[in-house]
């Protein structure tokens, strides 16, 4: 997780969507990378909790663009990805061959709980109100989104037992 | 002659159709993001750049690019791409591969590319294990690992990627991580743009065949940012010494930038060819050189 050049006490209200918005947009790239990963590995349940997923961070970020657009318009963005980087996307290695949808699941509650821990640790640098009560809102979707994948996991049986290490060929002498 | 004119060009223009098959969590997948980014940020348009590759699991990144590809023969990736560019200097070329790639099988074929400083950016994504022949030890495999062709454990020291090509005197070292995207796109955007040869190492973890201290977690562990350390990127003998900590360090950045680059080999064909066109026959008498009159 990382933020560079991003100035809190600083941050505008324009800016702070437009951060937010990023953040939703790069957590649903990653979890689109995610789905396609598993399909081309035959795991279509994990596929398929992985697209749940960019249905959710795409809803998120729409709503999110709706807000700014309503109060900013189309004023130019002085926030850009290069500035972000895995603030609520899994890490690059949550994903693995045969993962169960509970794996998948634990990967995207990771995923929320770093999320809202990013918006806790910001608070305190906040200085504008309206931005400081955005991350509020945001820390607290956070929480929300976590009690929604724990719903998700709450239905799923126990799993297999197996392993993702069960389905990993030996290594092999030449 | 670049003809990209004044159109913006977005990281999803340098992405292939094709769809990866490495294992999902494999560090190459946020490697190629890097080159998408950084392609990008260079903007020439992916019918003007050539993408060479050896064999093995990173060697596959061509195809998910729109650029031209070349997965080629084991170890040859950089002779292919120095071909490519001489013959047609225009495009921008950048070769790949992984570690056993590029140190063990290719191994010869660095020196030469760096004496001639051939304008070719080249990106080893080094997870120190040959893994997808499932697992063998690697050139830069840590001494003492025990994979199915080191039972007992390795006896041989590894390779240091980064000290053996400071040592041939590369204009341009940088290594980088999946740790940390948007540096790694930023430090392959600079090696594109350093006119010759620059070199990448990427530490992209294996997560099938690799150890856990080598997956992102052990990773960041050990990583610092050469630009948080003060390191100037123009004091060969400091990158050099930084250098030796490959293995229980992981520094991130360019350890080296010459910054008064060499000609490259391409300005010296160029300018050998004016020269010698001075006296050349014209074309249409070529062939007085070989009858006798």
């Amino acid at each position: 997780m990382a933020i560079q050049g991003i100035d809190f006490a600083n941050l505008s209200l324009k800016d702070a969507l437009d951060l937010a918005i990023l953040v939703e947009d790069e957590a649903q790239e990653r979890y689109e990378e995610f789905a396609t990963q598993m399909d081309q590995h035959q795991t279509p349940h994990a596929a398929q909790f992985f697209r749940y997923m960019v249905k959710n961070e795409a809803k998120h970020g729409q709503e999110l663009q709706a807000r700014r657009v309503q109060r900013f318009g189309d004023a130019p963005r002085s926030v850009t990805r290069a500035m972000i980087f895995d603030i609520e996307a899994p890490d690059y290695d949550a994903a693995r061959a045969f993962m169960s949808p509970r794996k998948a699941m634990e990967a995207a509650l990771a995923s929320e709980v770093k999320a809202h821990a990013f918006f806790v640790s910001a608070l305190p640098a906040l200085k504008d109100s309206e931005v400081r009560a955005l991350f509020e809102e945001l820390r607290d979707e956070e929480v929300e989104h976590q009690e929604m994948v724990q719903l998700e996991l709450a239905k799923l049986p126990p799993d297999s037992g197996l392993s993702d290490e069960d389905f990993v060929d030996e290594p092999a002498a030449q | 002659m670049s003809t990209t004119g004044t159109l913006e060009y977005t990281p999803k223009d340098y992405k292939s159709d094709l769809k990866p098959i490495w294992c999902p969590g494999c560090g190459d997948f946020s490697v190629v993001q890097g080159i998408y980014r950084a392609l990008a940020a260079i903007g020439r348009p992916p019918h003007e750049i050539a993408f060479v590759s050896g064999i093995g699991c990173s060697s596959r990144i061509p195809g998910y690019t729109t650029a031209y590809g070349f997965n080629s023969v084991h170890g040859r990736a950089l002779p292919i791409a120095q071909g490519i560019k001489l013959a047609n200097p225009d495009l921008l070329v950048l070769a790949a591969g992984g570690d056993g790639d590029g140190f063990s099988i290719g191994g010869g074929h660095i020196a030469h590319l760096i004496r001639r400083n051939m304008d070719i950016t080249y990106i080893v994504m080094d997870n120190q294990i040959y893994g997808l022949t499932k697992g063998q030890l690697s050139p830069t495999s840590q001494k003492g690992r025990v994979t199915c062709t080191s039972r007992y454990g390795s006896m041989e020291e590894p390779v240091n990627p980064l000290l053996y090509v400071l040592a041939y005197g590369a204009g341009f070292v940088a290594q980088a991580s999946p740790t940390d995207l948007v540096g790694m796109a930023a430090t392959i955007e600079e090696a594109i743009r350093y006119p010759g040869f620059a070199f990448v190492n990427v530490q992209s973890p294996c997560v099938t065949y690799g150890e856990e201290a080598q997956q992102i977690k052990g990773l960041k562990a050990i990583s610092e940012s050469l630009q948080s350390l003060g390191h100037n990127p123009a004091d060969r003998l400091a990158a050099m010494d930084l250098a030796q900590q490959y293995g229980q360090k992981m520094h991130l950045g360019v350890f080296y930038r010459n910054p008064e680059p060499p000609p490259t080999y391409g300005d010296l064909v160029k300018e050998r060819q004016t020269l010698l066109s001075k006296d050349a026959l014209p074309k249409e008498r070529i062939l007085d050189l070989f009858i006798k009159k």
